[in-house]
């Protein structure tokens, strides 16, 4: 049986995309026929291995590298994303950051770094995407949350922040553009095989598995699946929704 | 030795020591003096009275001994009960501790005859541990004793007289060893490059024997005047990133005014991770002929640190290892300031308890859960509290998570590791037994043990004593029980 193409033509924007779970949307929305525009922050070697997975994979992907919280980068890249494509259909707001830190050794500037990452990024892409998205009348936008804010687990306390504010903006956005049939949803992932797992000591790994209804980490693939199903014309009736995938915590 | 224990000596404990000529098991009282030392008190029945000096300060003596390790014995035992310990090991059935600190002697060949050797070895048809013998070690480790480990530890003879070496570590890493270090004297790695670049390239650790910067302690301990190449053997290590632990081998008279410029040397290369400080002992080829004026206690190395750092360390700044006998190992953990301010010893801000509580049941410092509460709470404490050095020690602290939890890129658990060890420097003293001073109470609770490919551990101070001696491996003539060997000397051959 042929895997379903849930997203053949659709142009789709994806934040932090070249590594970790951003690198695991952008190709599996590529499995999906779409065509595929990732930024990026610092690594050139991990978005040249991305960009490269993703031309293997049948897609020639448009590549950007800046800070989300950087308000011209952002309306840049939509900017260039638009004149490529003539429009863009789906935003995934996964850059993000986090540090290991206890409240106290976090400063006023480690707060900042990780809200304006999380939170003013995703405001600044939304608000630049759903321009072009209002004029469609189309779109989606998702939010890439985290376990960190849906559950009572220890986690540092700007990230945890930081994805609360994301459920608040999905709700908020999801209500104020549902009238242009434009889709806002948060995915709050739990603990994956890449990301956050691979700097938590192994004790906090062993820990979140034997809490897991599956018993085992997640893995960016099948989270990025469910992102490719939200986003898709599949999804026709959720918006300001979170979904969590984390395992059965 | 001039015996002092008299008979107004107060008993501190019993136990069973041997007798320094036949090594026979013999009853031993341990006692305190009216001087306030502790003396170990023997007859033998073939070889008359022993009394040997253990410790030059009963009450640290027994603080020290009263704090009761984390009992965690091995899952499997090899040997039943039957002449006492120390003559079933394997472990048998009486042995409290599993193995943490794992030796694998991986062969017989050495280029160095150190008077103060104290093991057995042997160049004429030299030992080569094969890779299959060593990875049945590494599987029985993984099996009898349980779980990931912390370390495993390559020695000899020298190991980079070893053909597959490098083969070796490389193995032990793919086995989930979270160090893999290389005893070593250092004379190959002086002029062999490559070998250090390559040593580097499979993330091995060098464990280098480095006793003094004296000409003549030098010769004196190991020989040779060896300073030069130990030093240009630093030079590599450092020059391709070696993570390196020293070991210098204390001896009361000789290299013990020097403790703190060799601590100052390792905490100021960045490759160092640890010191290893060793008192020496007297048994094997060489150790059992070296003068007994030397004999130097856990305390008073201690004590020479903290005569010799300036105040950086002293005995209140080291705690027993939880895993293993409290006589055997004293650890100090530092915070190293990278821009070159004095490091921190961890009980600056960590009580003793803490500090102990938070090596839980490691040799070395992990990040355990036990770890990270205590050090939350110790965070917690110096930013609401404050203090004289709280700021700066926060900053460092801040500072440690930032290289172990960079924010660009996740790092392996290597590297994590590396970075935490580059942070936090550690400084063990190691107290082994020979003969004269054994004590069956801390061989039986000992962690750190010799390995045989069928599962066999034998604690290295009964395996240095008893058990090496008598194996064909490292003998040329192997003796046989109730006799004491060493004190001959090895052949040298020109070797790579």
């Amino acid at each position: 049986m042929t895997a379903p193409r849930r997203l053949e033509g659709k142009r789709c924007l994806i934040t932090g995309g070249s590594r970790g779970l951003g690198r695991a949307i952008a190709l599996a929305f590529a499995r999906h026929g779409a065509r595929v525009a990732f930024t990026f922050r610092k690594n050139q070697g991990d978005a040249d291995d991305t960009a490269a997975a993703l031309r293997a994979a049948g897609c020639e992907p448009l590549v950007f590298q800046g800070s989300v919280s950087d308000a011209a980068h952002v309306q840049a890249t939509v900017k260039a994303v638009v004149a490529a494509w003539q429009g863009l259909d789906v935003l995934v707001n996964n850059a993000g950051t986090t540090q290991i830190l206890p409240v106290a050794l976090i400063e006023e500037e480690d707060w900042d770094a990780v809200m304006d990452t999380s939170a003013k990024g995703a405001f600044l892409f939304s608000r630049a995407a759903l321009r072009t998205m209002i004029r469609a009348r189309s779109g989606h936008i998702l939010n890439i949350g985290s376990f960190a804010s849906e559950r009572v687990i220890e986690a540092p306390i700007h990230y945890a922040a930081a994805k609360s504010a994301l459920r608040g903006l999905t709700e908020a956005l999801a209500r104020e553009v549902g009238r242009y049939d434009i889709k806002v949803n948060l995915l709050s992932p739990g603990l994956l095989d890449v990301g956050l797992a691979q700097i938590l000591p192994r004790h906090r790994i062993d820990e979140y598995v034997s809490q897991a209804a599956f018993g085992r980490l997640g893995s960016a693939d099948e989270v990025a699946e469910l992102a490719a199903f939200l986003v898709s014309p599949d999804n026709s009736f959720m918006t300001g929704a979170k979904i969590v995938a984390d395992g059965g915590l | 030795m001039t015996a002092e224990a008299t008979d107004e000596a107060r008993l501190v404990h019993r136990t069973t020591s041997l007798c320094r000529v036949c090594k026979n098991a013999l009853p031993a009282d341990v006692v305190a003096t009216a001087g306030g030392e502790v003396w170990m008190r023997k007859a033998c029945p073939h070889h008359g009275a022993q009394d040997v000096r253990l410790s030059t300060d009963a009450a640290w003596y027994e603080e020290t001994r009263a704090i009761k390790q984390h009992a965690a014995p091995p899952r499997i035992r090899h040997k039943t009960i039957d002449l006492g310990c120390p003559f079933d090991c394997g472990p048998c059935d009486a042995h409290g501790q599993k193995v943490r600190l794992p030796v694998v002697t991986i062969t017989s060949a050495c280029n160095l005859d150190c008077p103060i050797c104290y093991v057995h070895n042997k160049n004429d048809d030299a030992y080569h541990m094969d890779v299959d013998d060593f990875t049945r070690i590494l599987h029985h480790l993984r099996d009898d004793h349980g779980g990931e480990l912390d370390i495993v530890n390559i020695t000899g003879g020298e190991p980079t007289l070893h053909p597959q070496l490098l083969d070796l570590i490389e193995l032990a890493h793919r086995e989930g060893i979270h160090r893999v270090t290389v005893c070593s004297n250092g004379l190959r790695l002086a002029r062999d490059e490559e070998l250090v670049r390559r040593l580097a390239a499979v993330d091995a650790r060098v464990a280098l024997s480095f006793d003094s910067f004296e000409r003549d302690a030098d010769y004196l301990l190991q020989g040779a005047h060896l300073l030069a190449t130990k030093q240009r053997c630093m030079e590599l290590l450092e020059k391709h990133g070696v993570s390196t632990t020293l070991i210098p081998v204390m001896t009361r008279g000789v290299n013990d005014h020097e403790v703190g410029a060799l601590i100052a040397y390792g905490l100021g290369k960045r490759n160092v991770r640890h010191l290893e400080i060793h008192t020496i002992t007297y048994t094997g080829q060489g150790g059992v002929h070296f003068d007994r004026a030397g004999r130097i206690s856990m305390y008073e190395v201690l004590q020479r640190i903290e005569e010799t750092t300036a105040g950086l360390l002293g005995p209140a700044d080291f705690v027993p290892s939880p895993c293993a006998h409290p006589l055997c190992y004293q650890i100090a953990y530092l915070l190293i300031d990278p821009d070159g301010g004095p490091p921190i010893p961890f009980t600056r801000f960590l009580a003793r308890d803490e500090l102990y509580r938070a090596l839980s049941d490691r040799l070395y410092m992990e990040p355990t859960p036990g770890l990270e509460a205590v050090m939350r709470d110790a965070i917690d404490r110096l930013w609401a509290d404050g203090g004289a050095d709280a700021e700066r020690i926060l900053r460092l602290l801040r500072r440690m998570l930032d290289d172990m939890f960079p924010t660009d890129r996740a790092l392996t658990r290597r590297e994590a590791l590396a970075a935490g060890e580059r942070a936090v420097k550690a400084i063990y003293v190691h107290s082994h037994m020979d003969e004269e001073t054994f004590d069956t109470e801390r061989a039986m609770d000992c962690c750190d043990s010799n390995c045989y490919p069928d599962g066999t551990t034998i604690p290295v101070c009964n395996y240095n004593v008893l058990y090496r001696e008598k194996e064909a491996h490292f003998n040329r003539e192997p003796a046989v029980w109730n006799e004491r060997s060493g004190g001959h000397r090895l052949t040298l051959r020109v070797m790579p």
